[in-house]
């Protein structure tokens, strides 16, 4: 790890919206001192929990994970002149990729709480600042371009496979399919532009995913479900709520259960599924694995519910899928190692 | 070799089987139970010794048979432990002497010919192999999958280096190759278990591209395995090395790109029949697929799924779903058809749905679409009952686009009531879904219950939060039916400030006609300039090398501005700006009976009518369903009837006509009454201009179905 930051990653000094501006580190070059000071404005605002020395034990540490979810569940979290937002603020935009992994850590919460909240009206300056702090972070990053997948063609031969077919010119055949399209800058959420943001935020939280400790997954899981809203869920289904009800206060004449619901456009859709794939599928074998595991398949589930009312084939397509993947997964029958040696009764040399 | 190919294989471990296990070599057998016994006291020296004794074997080879032999009656510490008594490394390092040096440096599997002593140094290194194998089994079932994989890794290492040119196909041992195509598969398993990914990304690369001689089913494991872990770990792999590359071979670049080419060699393979099928392949397929909006690739696959493997509906209705995500409407509307036929499975919910979402689009279908979703309505029930609201909704939307197929009058307004009915029949059920709230809205207005109309928009507006563009535009334009322009300019404003730039094209030039409807021509004329700094921004910021899904996708499109600019100017009577304006939209589009009409309409303006009647008939020869050409030739001809009493019947059948597609024009109204006028027949024509008046009251800038 090099001393000093490349100046190009780093975002100019933070200036949130109707800040005092404290005392920034952005002039701190030093990775550790910047850690430090991160831990130390968070000792500020998370007074229930002991925040330990380091970052990497910080990501690690349950209390004050459950200290800082539980704080921005609060009714009026998200407001601009909200501490812990500003500390989330600051902290993604020191460009560490430790203090960024803390942040996105909090992302299925900040974007679920934020998404179901739109309706309500509520001021939510500080919410936004942080996923638009993440949606430059990834425009600079890859400057604005598309990600963009060429779908291979088998009638070319690749690394994979040799085929007879006329070896054509390689680039002109190919089907190409945007799975992130261009990023323009966005210095304020505009209405229109908010599912791209979150989905972008999602994007940034997915190529993380590894990392990411399970209480976040699960987090995910339940705002997904929030979102997909009723369809017919059958009521002893449902989960116990991770997420406390405090909303259903505040919604007036809507169904307090449906009060999360939003639409869902595919640019939102697609980001979710890509996490949830991850969740349901990959790792069934650890306890908390498979807690994560039946918390994203329940989720898919009300997805799934959610597609057949929005008639939407896409997400018909993807999220049926998944559920028959999973069914499959825990089939015993799918369940052979088969790099078990054979158990011969006969030993021989 | 001694039938080390039993095919006696059991589920269940050592327990039930330990009384009939024997240990056999050098054509002696002896039971195990004296063995095991010396085990279980740990005292795997006299055990070893009593092996070497009874079968003749070297102290290596007796070790090997006993770390075996415990690891298969599932004591994996006590092989373990026995495996730590053997040099394994050194074993290795013999065999590497032993082995013939590399005569030509060929990458070959195949080599010709190779002394019988190759045989020999085969069977030893097979020992050695398996017994490292085993160690790394053994290390991770005791949950050490750092160490496991540094073990298995070493087997593939010294494979390579054991026999580097290679094994001959005909004599390699099948006890080897077994444990070589264990490895390579167990490698990756193990790195992953570790969270070491990038290892697991590059051990799984190494299993396919290099010559492991896998068999055809562990090599489809191996491909799908990585093809699942590429599509969901959320781990970027790099792409693969240059030295894998064969010149003019596709070389994936990113995961997504990977794992569908493994996937689909996959399904090549199960369909070439060299590999067992395997249902989760089509299932990971058509995740990847479905998240890259690639549907239509999708239904190629499908189609090449040997028969015999779906069954003919769920292959329908599977294909379906992909082409009516691709907007192939036409083909999945046929496919629905044969899957929904009575023979079939006619009940099937969500084809039914689909089916009916499909016809719902277009006004020729919506009469079939309404039978499918009355069958849905009835087929919702028990489980499903919950998907009864979306038939209504469905019912409401194929029955409110049947009610703009001409038909009578009375039918379009039975089919409009009843259009009403099933949609708030469906928001019984889905009391806050947008959607419905939308289209209720639009249902509404199309029938002029404008109050109605500005109340489901707003609150459209307020449960999406106002992030979906149509909602503003729908709400602007229920305000100006109702004649609040200043109103509907806030509501445009508002919506403006919601937008980006780029999505802000329909909103502008709604806001230009808002401007003239208000009397502000100069405001209107400012707001199209801006439009068009916009268009060319646009090109500006895109590049010449845009691909044909992003010109679709162009939000402000530049024709639509030139035109509407011209159709501004008419208004204003600036002839020779609306031929300017014209000539440029002429340039992006030749033929569209809108702009003919325009043209018509400058023609008429400078009172040469003979043109204006050639640009409108022209605009009819090329969309006969144009109701501003219907009405436009209506009223030049109505306009000379005065004097010339025989065009009056046909411009009343023209009118009639177009009234017949668009009951709410106030025009063909207005004409309509001028044309019976003019015949005298005064108490009809009383009645047409009173309906043109009481329309002008209720006309939005632009049609409501311009919002659909």
């Amino acid at each position: 790890m090099s001393d000093s930051s490349p100046n190009h990653d780093s975002p100019p000094p933070p200036s949130i919206t109707g800040g005092v501006s404290e005392p920034t580190v952005a002039n701190e070059s030093d990775t550790n001192a910047k850690c430090q000071t991160a831990l130390q404005s968070l000792s500020s605002i998370v007074t229930t929990a002991t925040i330990p020395p380091t970052i990497s034990l910080l990501l690690e540490d349950n209390a004050v994970s459950a200290a800082i979810s539980s704080l921005l569940q609060l009714p009026d979290s998200g407001a601009g002149d909200n501490n812990l937002c500003r500390w989330l603020y600051d902290t993604f935009q020191s460009a560490e990729p430790p203090l960024q992994l803390l942040v996105l850590r909090f992302v299925p919460l900040i974007a679920g709480l934020y998404l179901s909240r739109v309706p309500l009206r509520q001021p939510q300056a500080g919410f936004e600042a942080v996923l638009l702090a993440l949606y430059a972070h990834e425009t600079t990053s890859r400057a604005g371009q598309a990600v963009t997948v060429n779908i291979p063609d088998l009638s070319h031969p690749s690394i994979y496979h040799e085929s007879k077919g006329p070896a054509k010119n390689n680039s002109t055949c190919l089907n190409i399919a945007v799975i992130s399209s261009t990023l323009d800058p966005h210095g304020t959420v505009r209405s229109t532009r908010r599912a791209r943001i979150v989905g972008v935020a999602l994007e940034l939280y997915y190529g993380k995913i590894s990392s990411m400790p399970r209480e976040s997954k699960l987090n995910f899981c339940e705002s997904c479900e929030k979102w997909a809203g009723q369809n017919g869920e059958r009521e002893e289904q449902k989960p116990r709520a991770l997420i406390p009800e405090e909303e259903s206060v505040a919604v007036g004449g809507r169904s307090e259960k449906d009060s999360g619901r939003i639409p869902l456009p595919w640019e939102l859709v697609q980001p979710i599924l890509r996490i949830l794939g991850h969740c349901c599928l990959m790792g069934m074998k650890g306890e908390e694995d498979r807690e994560v595991s039946e918390a994203a398949s329940k989720a898919c589930q009300s997805l799934y519910l959610r597609s057949l009312h929005d008639i939407n084939p896409k997400a018909i397509l993807a999220t049926g899928s998944l559920l028959r993947l999973r069914e499959m997964a825990l089939d015993p029958k799918n369940q052979i190692d088969h790099t078990e040696i054979s158990s011969d009764n006969v030993l021989s040399v | 070799m001694l039938g080390d190919q039993s095919s006696e294989l059991s589920e269940s471990n050592g327990e039930n089987e330990s009384p009939t296990l024997r240990l056999c070599a050098n054509g002696a057998c002896m039971k195990t139970t004296e063995v095991e016994a010396k085990l279980d006291e740990g005292n795997i020296q006299d055990a070893e010794s009593s092996l070497r004794e009874g079968l003749s074997l070297n102290s290596e080879e007796a070790r090997a048979l006993l770390g075996r032999l415990e690891y298969q009656r599932g004591n994996v510490e006590g092989a373990l432990r026995v495996f730590e008594g053997i040099d394994l490394q050194a074993a290795i390092q013999r065999l590497q002497v032993s082995a013939p040096p590399p005569e030509k440096p060929s990458t070959k599997k195949k080599v010709p010919r190779e002394p019988p002593q190759q045989s020999a140094s085969q069977h030893a290194a097979s020992l050695v192999l398996e017994a490292i194998y085993l160690k790394a089994k053994s290390l991770q079932k005791l949950g050490r999958t750092t160490e496991a994989a540094q073990e298995c890794k070493s087997v593939l290492d010294s494979v390579e280096k054991i026999f580097q040119q290679g094994i001959p196909d005909a004599q390699v041992d099948t006890r080897l190759q077994e444990t070589v195509s264990h490895a390579v598969e167990l490698l990756p398993a193990l790195w992953k278990e570790s969270g070491d990914y990038q290892e697991a990304i590059s051990a799984y690369r190494r299993a396919l591209l290099s010559q492991w001689n896998l068999d055809n089913e562990s090599c489809a494991r191996v491909q799908k395995d990585f093809a699942v872990f590429l599509l969901h770990s959320g781990v970027e792999a790099s792409p693969p090395s240059l030295g894998s590359q064969v010149e003019g071979s596709y070389v994936p670049r990113n995961n997504l790109e990977e794992a569908i080419l493994l996937l689909m060699i996959l399904l090549k393979k199960f369909n070439q029949g060299k590999a067992k099928w395997d249902p989760s392949v089509i299932e990971h397929l058509t995740f990847g697929l479905s998240l890259c909006s690639q549907t239509s690739v999708l239904a190629k696959q499908l189609e090449e799924v040997m028969p015999g493997v779906f069954s003919r509906v769920e292959r329908w209705n599977c294909l379906a779903l992909c082409y009516s995500a691709a907007g192939q409407t036409s083909a999945a509307v046929n496919l629905l058809r044969k899957s929904l036929h009575k023979h079939e499975r006619p009940d099937d919910l969500v084809a039914l749905l689909l089916a009916s979402k499909l016809c719902s689009e277009e006004p020729s279908l919506a009469g079939e679409g309404a039978g499918y979703a009355q069958r849905a309505v009835n087929n919702a029930q028990g489980m499903d009952e919950h998907l009864k609201g979306v038939g209504f909704r469905m019912l409401g939307l194929c029955l409110g686009k049947q009610a703009k197929v001409p038909t009578s009058d009375f039918e379009r307004s039975r089919l409009q009531s009843e259009s009403l009915k099933a949609l708030d029949g469906a928001i019984a059920f889905e009391h806050n879904n947008p959607d419905l709230i939308f289209e209720l809205g639009v249902q509404y207005a199309e029938q002029r219950n404008l109050k109605a109309a500005s109340r489901y928009a707003k609150e459209f507006i307020d449960a999406t939060g106002g992030s979906v563009l149509k909602g503003w535009r729908f709400l602007a334009l229920v305000l100006s039916a109702q004649q609040r322009f200043s109103e509907a300019e806030v509501v445009t404003d508002a919506a403006l400030d919601e937008t980006a730039k780029w999505d802000q094209g329909p909103l502008l030039r709604l806001k230009a006609k808002l401007k003239i409807s208000q009397s502000n021509p100069t405001e209107a004329v400012e707001t199209y300039r801006y439009l068009l700094a916009l268009v060319q921004a646009q090109r500006k910021s895109f590049g010449p090398l845009r691909t044909l899904s992003q010109m679709e996708e162009d939000k402000v499109n530049e024709f639509e501005v030139w035109h509407g600019l011209a159709y501004l100017y008419s208004s204003l009577s600036h002839w020779n700006d609306v031929e300017v304006c014209l000539k440029k939209a002429g340039e992006l589009k030749q033929y569209s009976a809108s702009m003919l009409h325009t043209e018509g309409r400058m023609w008429e303006g400078r009172k040469e009518f003979k043109p204006a009647l050639a640009a409108f008939l022209d605009g009819l020869l090329l969309d006969e369903s144009s109701v501003p050409c219907k009405v436009a030739v209506g009223a030049l001809l109505s306009e000379r009837g005065k004097e010339h009493q025989p065009t009056l019947p046909v411009a009343r059948s023209l009118l009639s006509d177009a009234l017949r597609i668009d009951p709410t024009n106030r025009k063909a109204w207005y004409y309509l009454g001028l044309v019976h006028k003019y015949d005298g027949r005064i108490a009809d024509a009383t009645d047409c201009f009173q309906a043109a008046s009481m329309l002008e009251e209720s006309d939005p800038i632009e049609s409501f179905s311009t919002i659909l």
